[in-house]
């Protein structure tokens, strides 16, 4: 997950010119949207809460001590957003009642990768991708996040750990319950 | 899949979270376990696998939110920069202020004995307006009345006013 830029600003907290923190959005866009869009299932407010992210690291480098990688800040950044945009549920209850809502129900579901599978094989995998889709949407915030960081980003429990600000600790707890409620919700599809 | 089917359940579970080998070694000897612990990596691995389907998107897309965070950073840059310049104006001019107001002639407590003076001339202006009121006959048309009373010799006047001074501001 490291890179120059990365260890460029770990190591000393050096100013960063517009063309490196262009790069560092280049470098980092597609993971920080994905991570938003699993967690908010909206695209519009994936893309809005990606371009705040990048700006409010731009306008917060300074504090960027190299603790962790950048990649594990800025999705910190975007934990934070995605949080502070799910607490604001009289909004989202007006955009659901008016229809304004971009959230996408059958979410990843239509995206299971065919490869060289049977037709058959295809539609159990989609139940199953359906089933684990819904089954995470009724999680909790925290344990949510922490289950699509580890599943969908395939990241480690300190990386997970240090994007969430929680105790490795915790995000085992919090991966425990998820589990078990995914698992529940698969037994009952099956 | 259900709990009745296997009793050991959560401990698949924590082999999935990690790092937990008592879970470990039950797994890799209970053929149940085995069989269920694959079924869930199986559906987690199609899930993230799904999920990272579903956000990919066209490098048009990526082009475009490149560029419309560069815009946002360029805008926050020139607010900040804005804010920079002004600040050192500012507290130059608030700096200015003070040493002007502080360099400022030394004005005398007259301003006290104005309110005195002011106290003054309003009370005699309410007695002037009491006396304008309380008497019968207009000051405009005073010379007029002054024949009148000639002519009837009449003395009344004057005594009534008195009487209403009496209770009037004069004192």
């Amino acid at each position: 997950m490291e890179n120059a830029l990365t260890s460029a600003l770990g190591t000393a907290v050096q100013p960063v010119t517009a063309e490196e923190f262009d790069s560092i959005v280049r470098r980092h866009q597609r993971r920080v949207h994905r991570f938003l869009l699993t967690l908010l299932h909206d695209p519009d407010e994936a893309d809005n809460l990606t371009q705040e992210c990048f700006l409010r690291a731009y306008q917060n480098l300074r504090n960027f001590r190299g603790e962790s990688s950048l990649e594990t800040w800025l999705l910190r950044i975007a934990a934070n957003l995605a949080r502070d945009h799910a607490r604001n549920r009289k909004v989202s209850f007006w955009k659901r009642l008016l229809g304004m809502d971009g959230a996408d129900d059958d979410g990843a579901a239509q995206h299971v990768p065919s490869g060289q599978a049977s037709p058959e094989r295809i539609l159990l995998a989609r139940e199953d991708v359906r089933a684990v889709w819904n089954a995470a949407n009724q999680l909790p915030q925290q344990q949510r996040a922490v289950f699509l960081l580890r599943f969908v980003e395939e990241m480690e429990l300190s990386e997970i750990a240090a994007a969430l600000d929680l105790q490795v600790g915790s995000v085992k707890t919090h991966l425990f319950r998820a589990l078990q409620s995914v698992r529940s919700k698969l037994g009952d599809v099956r | 899949m259900s709990s009745e089917q296997n009793p050991h359940e959560p401990l698949v579970e924590r082999v999935l979270v990690g790092f937990d080998l008592t879970a470990e070694h039950h797994v890799a000897h209970c053929a149940p376990c085995q069989t269920e612990r694959q079924k869930l990596e199986e559906a987690l691995q199609q899930f993230g696998a799904a999920n990272r389907e579903y956000a990919s998107r066209s490098e048009d897309f990526w082009d475009k939110q490149a560029a419309q965070i560069q815009q946002k950073r360029r805008e926050s840059s020139n607010r900040a920069r804005v804010v920079g310049a002004l600040a050192p104006a500012l507290a130059m001019l608030l700096f200015v202020g003070v040493f002007l107001v502080s360099q400022s002639p030394h004005v005398e407590p007259s301003a006290q004995t104005v309110p005195a003076v002011q106290t003054d001339s309003d009370h005699e202006l309410l007695v002037a307006v009491e006396r304008a009121v309380e008497s019968d006959t207009p000051q405009a048309l005073a010379p007029v009345a002054w024949m009148e009373e000639e002519n009837d010799g009449s003395t009344s006047l004057p005594a009534r006013s008195n009487q209403k001074e009496s209770r009037s501001h004069e004192n």
